[in-house]
């Protein structure tokens, strides 16, 4: 129980003007268009490689919105005040899990360069064998299209009774709102670990890890939030979001740090188990990751997602100041996908990096949505 | 040194004020006339209190920051001081150079932490002049309203500033009630 003594006049509604932004928008929707040339040619010139590059960049921007999703749902769960103000970011980036709905579906049509058990015939593999009961693939495709329908579903219920609340204002929709989180909180963590089990765990069947569900939701809440920074303080410099305060910052600075830390517990319990029993069937995930040209890729991965922002996080002054936040918020972000591109990768290249321009190429293309898309900066009323 | 009528020594000058939103604007204005020795009591956190007292950051994390870094140390110290120079066993086929430093991980974590709470705990204690039996403030007895509905602010006379009549007037100009000299025990 607390009380906030300032008496705050309740800000009026902003609006985001895509015209003043029509130049930034079409350049966007040129790179856009550039890239899925670009990404195109790279699957005619070479199908594997490009599978691969493609997994890596839709899981890396699935996580960023799932993060958001996730954010949007906790504030609802638990009545949080300081989000309000950003949360329309947080419901509009979610929402984005349509836009990679489609992105989804060259996923489903170049399988077969990237899950290795969707090649093998029954009764060849013992270990796939027991296994049969879950990956096969009319269940894979039923999956895929649920964990969409689900969190999508959860994503665009919250965004519709927050636009209705900016319209009339009704306290019922908060209700409503809170209703739907309750539902989502289990939807979200079932859906958001089954797409990992099927999407990276599956990219080599005989691996296992009971972590990797919270290990992906750990990066993807971290990263979405330092997204969340960006995008708040580029929404400000373009003249939005005033009522965004240093306070607001400093809370999302804490959940940067929060996560770093709670990342990397995760990730060292799933690699000191592995480290510990040393059986072959587990630890054949980091051998390939901590040998050869991957080995510094890894190390880096340690220390820059965990030990450099947890050192600078825990200074308070960063979290206050904007700017600064940024530069650690885009390493984060790096960190996430050079995160996702140790997952993905390997097992494509099983020893050595092949840094292809493809990879990078489809960053470029999909980052277009998450920055086009937080058009609707619409009533910041602060409730209660 | 103050006395009152009864003779008890002069602990401060206390008002009790009606709603959270009045200590708010009254803790400000004594910020303002330049009080050093003096503090609010409520029965819940008021946000944005600390910044209307003018108190400043507190020093609290750097003791916790401390803490933290000899816990590791510590840890670091008795874990790679045996198993690297005084006494090196082989562990489940593990090496005992410092690549073994996966198995120590946990260790320096919860030494860390440890050292850290049990820093923030006592350093908290010693901050707000904790343990103690008893308080001064309790002999006000409109001041055992405070867990309840009750919102006060006490200046204390040890202040440099503390003037029995002008410290009065002060907090009769920003609204207190009920204005009254809580004294020492003795």
């Amino acid at each position: 129980m607390s009380e906030r003594s300032q008496v705050m006049p309740a800000p009026e509604g902003e609006y985001f003007e895509p015209a003043r932004f029509s130049g930034l928008s079409l350049l966007l929707a040129g790179g856009a268009v550039v890239g899925l040339i670009l990404c195109l040619f790279g699957a005619l010139k070479d199908q594997p490689q490009f599978s691969f590059s493609w997994l890596f960049a839709f899981i890396y921007f699935f996580t960023l919105c799932c993060g958001c999703l996730f954010w949007t749902i906790v504030h609802h769960a638990t009545d949080a005040e300081w989000s309000v103000v950003v949360r329309r970011q947080l419901e509009n980036i979610a929402l984005l899990l349509f836009a990679l709905f489609l992105f989804a579906m060259p996923i489903l049509i170049l399988r077969h360069h990237l899950f290795e058990w969707m090649n093998i015939p029954p009764g060849k593999d013992a270990v796939l064998d027991s296994k049969r009961q879950y990956l096969n693939w009319s269940f894979f495709v039923f999956r895929a299209f649920l964990y969409f329908i689900l969190l999508g579903g959860v994503a665009f219920l919250l965004r519709r009774f927050s636009v209705a609340q900016d319209r009339d204002g009704n306290p019922r929709c908060t209700v409503w709102m809170r209703k739907i989180a309750f539902a989502g909180l289990p939807i979200f963590g079932l859906a958001l670990s089954f797409a990992a089990f099927d999407w990276l765990m599956g990219l080599n069947f005989r691996w296992y890890s009971t972590m990797w569900g919270p290990y992906i939701f750990a990066g993807a809440a971290g990263s979405s939030m330092s997204l969340l920074v960006l995008v708040t303080t580029a929404l400000r410099k373009a003249g939005y979001l005033r009522v965004v305060t240093l306070e607001h910052y400093h809370i999302m600075g804490k959940w940067m740090l929060a996560f770093s830390v709670f990342w990397a517990y995760i990730g060292f319990s799933q690699y000191m188990l592995y480290w510990y029993a040393n059986i072959p069937e587990e630890t054949q995930y980091f051998l390939v990751r901590n040998t050869e040209s991957w080995w510094p890729l890894s190390m880096l991965l340690v220390i820059g997602r965990f030990f450099g922002p947890f050192a600078i996080l825990l200074l308070q002054g960063i979290k206050k100041r904007p700017n600064q936040l940024c530069i650690v918020a885009g390493w984060i972000l790096f960190m996430q996908a050079l995160d996702m591109y140790i997952i993905v990768l390997p097992s494509l290249h099983g020893t050595g990096v092949h840094l292809s321009v493809w990879d990078f190429l489809l960053i470029g293309k999909t980052s277009t949505f998450p920055v086009r898309d937080p058009r609707l900066v619409e009533s910041l009323r602060l409730r209660n | 040194m103050m006395r009152t009528p009864s003779g008890h020594k002069v602990y401060a000058i206390a008002a009790e004020y009606g709603s959270a939103t009045e200590l708010y604007e009254a803790a400000k204005r004594v910020r303002d006339a330049g009080f050093k020795r003096w503090d609010v009591f409520s029965p819940f956190p008021i946000h944005g209190m600390d910044e209307a007292m003018g108190l400043g950051k507190s020093w609290l994390s750097a003791v916790v920051l401390i803490g933290g870094i000899t816990g590791l140390l510590t840890a670091v110290l008795v874990e790679f001081g045996p198993s690297w120079g005084l006494y090196p066993v082989i562990v489940h086929g593990k090496p005992f150079n410092w690549q073994t430093v996966p198995a120590f991980f946990p260790i320096m974590f919860e030494l860390t932490v440890l050292f850290a709470a049990f820093s923030a705990f006592f350093a908290w204690q010693i901050m707000n002049g904790l343990p103690r039996w008893h308080h001064p403030l309790f002999n006000w007895d409109r001041f055992s309203r405070v867990t309840n509905d009750g919102f006060f602010l006490a200046i204390e006379a040890r202040d440099p500033r503390f003037s029995e009549t002008e410290t009065h007037d002060l907090l009769v100009v920003t609204g207190g009630m009920h204005i009254t000299i809580v004294h020492e025990e003795d």
